[in-house]
């Protein structure tokens, strides 16, 4: 489970509770600038993901961690694939991140509402 | 950036557009996206971003393609029936038809720049409308701004039942002699005036 917030033009992505040891990274900070979207997308977690390094993947329950596939390198933090949001990025380590969230469809507002906020 | 694009955009903001006309904003999911326009996922998003990303995208379109051009169409219209009766049964027309109603239905109220956009489209058909009022005796250049934005909107409401009712037409010949009367000693035909029945 991820928490997503927006403040002072900058998206923070906090990796919560046991998640974090298998995700390993935390705590992630975006500057607005390079947020491209957000989507609610369930059906992301049947794609293939590529080579996972470092992190964990127990196919069918849970994929945390980072991935790699045809060159980019996709953050992935979901279990319950219903709350999956993909947060599309540019210019950062990571292309996108793919994480669960509480409510998939608040964060996707808050998400696009903040880039067009600027 | 400077990579080649994986697939042909253009086709792609088609092809959706005429998903989400079909189905609506929340109706369309990602899969159902990926699936029509056969491209990668990780190639839809680096493209346009999200799926509200693409959705925009695929509105500019409808709206460059066929909204626009079709209003600038109906203001060369030499009377007023002969731009209501079409507008009622075909603005917002083409391969994603009703798109712009849907949005405006839909995502409009939640979404600023949906709104402007779908503004853009019914302001469109309001400024054709009164170039049409202007050019046909319709009222004076101050009232008819006003006479075009209700035309505009009964337009629209027709344009919502065009699909199923089998009205439009002569409801839309009415609204025009209701806006511009037929010069006194023609007949008013009454008779095309819907009934109600």
């Amino acid at each position: 489970m991820a928490r997503v917030t927006v403040a002072d033009d900058t998206l923070t992505v906090e990796v919560e509770g046991l998640d974090k040891l298998w995700a390993l990274r935390s705590r992630l900070e975006i500057p607005l600038a390079n947020v491209r979207g957000a989507t609610r997308d369930p059906g992301i977690v049947r794609d293939p993901k590529g080579i996972r390094a470092p992190g964990t993947h127990v196919p069918g329950v849970i994929v945390a961690g980072t991935f790699h596939r045809d060159g980019e390198r996709v953050f992935w933090d979901v279990k319950d694939p219903e709350k999956a949001v993909v947060i599309e990025l540019a210019d950062e380590r990571y292309v996108r991140l793919v994480v669960q969230v509480d409510d998939p469809r608040a964060v996707v507002e808050l998400v696009e509402g903040a880039r067009r906020g600027r | 950036m400077g990579r080649p694009r994986a697939f042909d955009e253009d086709q792609a903001v088609r092809t959706a557009a005429e998903l989400f006309a079909g189905h609506g904003y929340e109706g369309t999911s990602v899969d159902d996206l990926v699936t029509a326009l056969g491209v990668h996922r990780g190639s839809l998003y680096k493209v346009f971003g999200s799926k509200r990303g693409l959705y925009l995208a695929t509105l500019r379109h409808h709206l460059d393609r066929h909204v626009l051009p079709f209003a600038a169409e109906l203001a060369t219209a030499r009377d007023l029936e002969s731009a209501l009766v079409p507008a009622a049964e075909a603005f917002d027309g083409g391969p994603a038809a009703g798109l712009l109603l849907l949005a405006q239905a839909e995502r409009a109220h939640r979404d600023p720049e949906v709104a402007a956009l779908t503004e853009e489209g019914f302001a469109a058909l309001e400024r054709a409308l009164a170039r049409v009022l202007a050019a046909s005796g319709g009222p004076d250049a101050e009232a008819g701004p006003d006479l075009a934005a209700v035309l505009g909107a009964a337009v629209l409401g027709l344009r919502l039942r065009s699909r199923t009712a089998g009205v439009v037409p002569k409801a839309a010949r009415a609204l025009a002699a209701c806006a511009v009367p037929p010069p006194a000693g023609t007949a008013s035909r009454p008779a095309d005036l819907p009934t109600g029945e």
